[in-house]
């Protein structure tokens, strides 16, 4: 496992996780004794081919699934075993999400829904932060609108100011652009390097597009449940190289494992 | 495209149960309605049929059938004579006179035996040989002043053989009997149906109902006769000559009535429950709809036509319809057997039930499958115009613009307004009843078809309450996300609290405008009335009056003599009033004469209230001709004019005529008291005066408004099952929404427990949602029944329902129902929302 970027602390971490869905004939494995890290303040992407098990490593590295085995780490907890409620309070405090598909509240305002989830946790938002987040996403003059007065841009950037309201120690990120045009995306993916860069914030993002991995500090490819190839310091035509050789890769793997 | 519906609904069995218990209950009412009453008329007319056992010939006296019974002052008789002629006649083995009518017999407890069901009063016939009567100890009355009587008779009174009863009635002064024999009726029975008996000697019989005319209230004759020799033989048209069967069949009718009325209920029930269903099966099918648009939207993208959809729809509704209407007939017949059980048992002492569903039970069906089917119209229309391209888009359903429906709403809401205001000002031509009661019905349609706009502010407003909590806030705003839809599931609370509502609030203005009559002018502390019951009309004896009056801390008393038994003035039926000293009544009424005087009346004189002298067209010093209950008439001048009120209306007599009526006792008296006097422990002396006086007691005011309005308590009762009923129908309604509404909110239910929700945080979201849709339709509800009220109240006012009353209690009641059923509807849509897995939730479409 090659890590580029200087590691400071670890954010998340996953240690010999197994997944499978299904029994017997029709089982199956989503992930394969995967181990990774990601460090805090780094913008890493997870790539690789449908089904190759990168939606399922999000998922049960933010506490939305659980492993067959094998633990996962978000800072300092150990979040396997964790209860409901446990769980629920981590995602509440400790974790941003950005899905495809937006998932604002039709009945809340952009604002509200910025701080719907500090709204749940009856907790106080920091008024200096939110500004600034509004403020450097444009969404200032948005901020009374309804989700469905809003274009799908505004929409996704208002899932990032809602991710990034409770300073998460880390954001998940689920195909941010996959439903927008490229500019839109460009909008997004330029923000999401921004609350790296500037607000030190940890971005995981699962994504099949080359050039939105190319914003990240580091892409870890995955294929068959493992992962085949950690790339640091990725550009889109590095990318779309080796995927490529995805082939070669996934046999290499396999090879391994053997 | 048959298979792929029933497929279909298969796959959906928990919403099909609940639309169809809607359906069901409908139905079972219905049937259960027809059922009972069926039932009933058919156990009644088979007891009837076994008192007529082996009875020939049935003759009365025809010139008023309704007056053939003694102890009416008319009672219509056959005469001693009529009796031999028809037991002279060829073919007839056996002539019997029977004397019945009704007596009052005092209990061991002082009071009357069977104050709700007057003791019948008989005769003995010792050659009845039909086995009918059934002797338990003794035997009938062998000599005058000897008794027998019914089994349930000696339930009720607490009497037994070797006692002695006193009885007496209108006409005939209190008289004791020895009690020599207890009978029970064929069958092992107590009593016909509930009521007690007493059998007396003809003679005796004769002396208490007859005023000891030799004559009979029926002549039964056996044997092979025929009718038309019997009337020949007697030789008159005056009397009424009948076969057993005919006669039979003729009481049986008049028995019936108890259980028509108990039909009648629970058809009522039955109907508002069909009603209130519609809209669950408009709302279940629309829900339907919505959730399988991309189905629909893929059944024509492969190229199903409009009507085969329209179909596939309809054919879902066409067998739930079947299913729960069969279902529902079941459990009705079942219900109606039960509730005829019931009603036998308690009101009817124990009727041996005769189980009889007539073929009109089969409407009970077709009702619920019309209802179902011609319900699931609109949706199944709705579904036809899915377009295929929805079949490939996300499934989103937009609110429908509310403007359509508001503007018709309010045309309709004004057509029913102005019919209620035309009809309030006398102008729709004498049909103003009429007038206002179909503005009222449309009026409630056109309100039904406003609930979706007024759910906006009528939403946000109760939901400001509940916005305590975050989860509070997110499920106002999900109530008032479908206006369309949270409308519909509120109207059918919307309708169940109305008509009670407007139910409670006639009765609350009915007792505030008797208890201010009463309170505003009347100056009496204590009143000596009965409840109507037993054979007459509860009265006292002057005797007792006179004691009254003597004690010391007694200022005045007002008293009460009436009679309207055939009474008259100028030839039209008028009820007579008196009482012995109307100065003094007057007083304690707090009534006013406008002309002339009341003091010292002469004994020709009459005294009448403005209004009526007014619509007779008299006035001051007029002679009006009356006639008395006993058929005398008096030429009697006008000495005053009454100022108009409710309690002295009428036409007031001196005292010196009382002697005319046909019970010359007094029926009420209001007693007011010297300044200073304990009322509690004058109640307490009268009470004692009051001990041999069966037929009445004494009260305060306040009391004596209560015992006049118990009997709208018990209807008002009655109502509020309805309201029960219609609640669990309004449960089913609201689970429905929010089925769907969880089922729509899958995706956003996911994100909320994504970001850090709490499975508790949830559950609070659903029921404050639902909790809010059931506020909002009793709020509605409660409105709208307020207003109901307050049109009757005003379209009576001048029947004399001057006040205006809301039943606060009630009101306060039916809101904490509609919480307890918005909390008990949200139990499973919350649980079922709080389990949703959190990554189903996201990946969801």
């Amino acid at each position: 496992m090659s890590t580029a970027s200087p590691v400071k602390t670890t954010a998340v971490a996953a240690q010999g996780v197994w997944k499978a869905y299904g029994q017997g004939e029709a089982q199956v494995v989503a992930l394969r004794d995967v181990s990774v890290e990601f460090a805090s303040g780094a913008f890493t992407a997870i790539m690789g081919p449908s089904g190759s098990g990168k939606s399922t490593l999000m998922h049960c590295l933010a506490g939305l699934d659980t492993t067959d085995r094998g633990t996962v780490g978000i800072g300092d907890t150990t979040i396997t075993g964790l209860g409901d409620k446990a769980l629920t309070k981590l995602r509440r405090d400790k974790i941003g999400f950005i899905f495809q598909q937006f998932n604002l509240l039709p009945t809340l305002t952009a604002e509200e829904n910025i701080t719907l989830p500090l709204a749940i946790a009856g907790a106080k938002a920091d008024p200096d932060w939110i500004k600034r987040i509004i403020h450097t996403l444009d969404l200032t003059d948005r901020l009374s609108h309804k989700p469905t007065e809003l274009s799908g841009g505004q929409q996704q950037r208002v899932a990032c100011a809602r991710a990034l309201a409770s300073r998460p120690e880390v954001v998940f990120a689920d195909e941010p652009t996959g439903n927008l045009d490229t500019r839109s995306g460009a909008e997004v993916l330029n923000f999401l390097r921004t609350s790296v860069d500037d607000f030190g914030q940890t971005i995981v993002m699962v994504t099949h597009d080359p050039n939105a991995a190319a914003y990240a500090d580091r892409v870890v490819f995955l294929a068959d449940g493992q992962i085949v190839e950690d790339m640091a310091d990725p550009t889109a035509d590095k990318v779309i190289d080796k995927m490529k050789h995805f082939e070669e890769l996934v046999a290499a793997a396999q090879g391994e494992n053997a | 495209m048959l298979r792929a519906t029933l497929k279909g609904m298969a796959s959906r069995k928990a919403r099909l149960v609940l639309t169809s218990l809607a359906v069901v209950l409908g139905t079972m009412f219905v049937a259960a309605a027809m059922v009972l009453t069926s039932t009933m008329e058919k156990s009644v007319s088979g007891v009837i049929a076994d008192a007529y056992q082996g009875v020939d010939t049935v003759i009365t006296n025809g010139t008023d059938p309704a007056a053939a019974q003694g102890n009416t002052p008319s009672a219509a008789t056959v005469p001693a004579d009529v009796l031999d002629r028809v037991a002279g006649v060829d073919g007839v083995d056996r002539a019997v006179g029977e004397v019945s009518g009704q007596v009052n017999a005092i209990g061991s407890n002082g009071k009357l035996v069977g104050t709700f069901a007057p003791t019948i009063a008989l005769t003995w016939d010792s050659g009845d040989d039909s086995g009918y009567i059934e002797f338990h100890e003794g035997d009938g009355p062998a000599a005058d002043g000897e008794v027998a009587v019914s089994a349930k008779f000696v339930a009720d009174s607490g009497l037994d053989i070797g006692d002695t009863v006193t009885a007496y009635s209108y006409t005939a002064d209190r008289t004791d009997f020895e009690i020599v024999g207890v009978y029970g009726l064929s069958g092992d029975r107590d009593s016909l149906a509930g009521e007690t008996q007493i059998m007396f000697t003809t003679a005796d019989a004769q002396r208490m109902l007859l005023e000891g005319e030799d004559a009979f209230t029926t002549v039964y004759a056996y044997g092979d006769a025929s009718t038309d020799d019997i009337a020949a033989a007697i030789g008159s048209d005056e009397y009424r000559v009948q076969t057993g069967e005919e006669a039979s069949a003729e009481a049986a009718e008049g028995f019936a009535v108890v259980a028509d009325f108990m039909g009648y209920i629970f058809l009522g029930f039955g109907l508002v429950a069909v009603f209130v269903s519609v809209f669950l099966i408009i709302n279940t099918f629309t829900i339907i709809v919505a959730q399988r648009q991309r189905e629909l939207a893929l059944l024509r993208a492969i190229g199903a036509g409009r009507g085969q959809v329209v179909r596939s729809v309809l054919t879902e509704a066409t067998v739930i319809g079947v299913l729960a209407s069969v279902v529902g007939l079941g459990l009705g017949l079942l219900l109606g057997w039960g509730l005829s059980q019931v009603v036998s048992a308690t009101m009817m002492g124990g009727l041996p039930v005769q189980l009889l569903i007539p073929a009109t039970t089969m409407w009970a069906l077709v009702v619920g499958i019309g209802v179902t089917v011609l319900s699931a119209l609109i949706p199944a229309v709705k579904a036809s115009s899915v377009p295929p391209v929805a079949a490939m888009r996300e499934a989103v359903n937009p609110p429908k613009p509310l403007r359509g429906i508001t503007i018709a709403g309010a045309i309709v809401f004004a057509a029913g307004t102005v019919l209620i205001a035309l009809g309030m000002t006398d102008n729709l031509g004498g049909e103003e009843l009429t007038g206002i009661l179909s503005g009222v019905g449309i009026a409630f349609v056109g309100v039904t078809m406003l609930t979706p706009i007024l759910s906006r502010p009528l939403v946000a407003l109760l939901g400001a309450v509940m916005s305590w909590s975050f989860s509070g806030r997110l499920g106002k705003l999900n109530a008032g996300r479908n206006p369309r839809r949270t409308a519909i599931t509120a109207s059918a609370l919307m309708i169940a609290v109305a008509l009670i509502t407007g139910i409670a609030t006639l009765v609350s203005s009915i007792k505030s405008t008797t208890a201010e009559v009463l309170d505003l002018n009347l100056n009496s502390d204590l009143i000596v009335s009965g409840a109507q019951g037993g054979a007459n009309i509860p009265s006292f004896s002057r005797e007792t009056l006179a004691e009254i009056r003597e004690l010391p801390e007694v200022a005045a008393v007002g008293d009460v003599y009436m009679d309207f038994f055939g009474t008259q003035i100028d030839g039209e039926d008028a009820p007579l009033a008196s009482s012995e000293d109307l100065n003094a009544a007057l007083g304690v009424f707090g009534g006013t004469v406008a002309e002339g005087s009341v003091t010292d009346l002469a004994p020709n004189s009459v005294v009448v209230d403005e209004g009526t002298a007014e619509d007779r067209n008299v006035a001051l010093g007029d002679t009006v001709e009356v006639t008395y209950a006993d058929g005398e008439t008096a030429q009697l001048e006008i000495a005053a004019i009454l100022d108009g009120y409710d309690l002295t209306n009428g036409w007031w007599v001196s005292p010196e005529q009382i002697e005319h009526f046909t019970l010359p006792k007094p029926m009420q008296a209001y007693i007011q008291l010297e300044d200073g006097a304990d009322a509690a422990v004058v109640q307490n002396e009268v009470d004692e005066i009051l001990a041999d006086e069966p037929e009445v007691g004494v009260t305060n005011n306040a009391e004596f408004v209560d015992q006049q309005t118990s009997g709208l308590d018990t209807i008002l009762a009655a109502v509020q099952i309805l309201l029960a009923l219609a609640m669990i129908i309004a449960v089913i309604g609201v689970v429905n929404t929010l089925v769907l509404s969880v089922l729509e909110r899958t995706k956003e239910l996911g994100l909320l427990r994504a970001v850090g929700m709490t499975r508790g945080q949830v559950r609070r979201m659903i029921i404050v949602e639902s909790v809010i849709i059931c506020l909002f339709g009793a709020v509605l509800g409660i409105a709208v029944g307020i207003g109901l009220g307050w049109t009757v109240q005003r379209a009576l006012e001048d029947e004399g329902l001057t006040n205006f009353a809301l039943p606060w209690g009630l009101i306060v009641m039916y809101l904490a129902a509609a919480v307890a059923v918005g909390l008990l509807a949200a139990i499973a849509p919350a649980a079922r929302a709080a389990k949703l897995n959190v990554l189903n939730a996201i990946a969801y479409e």
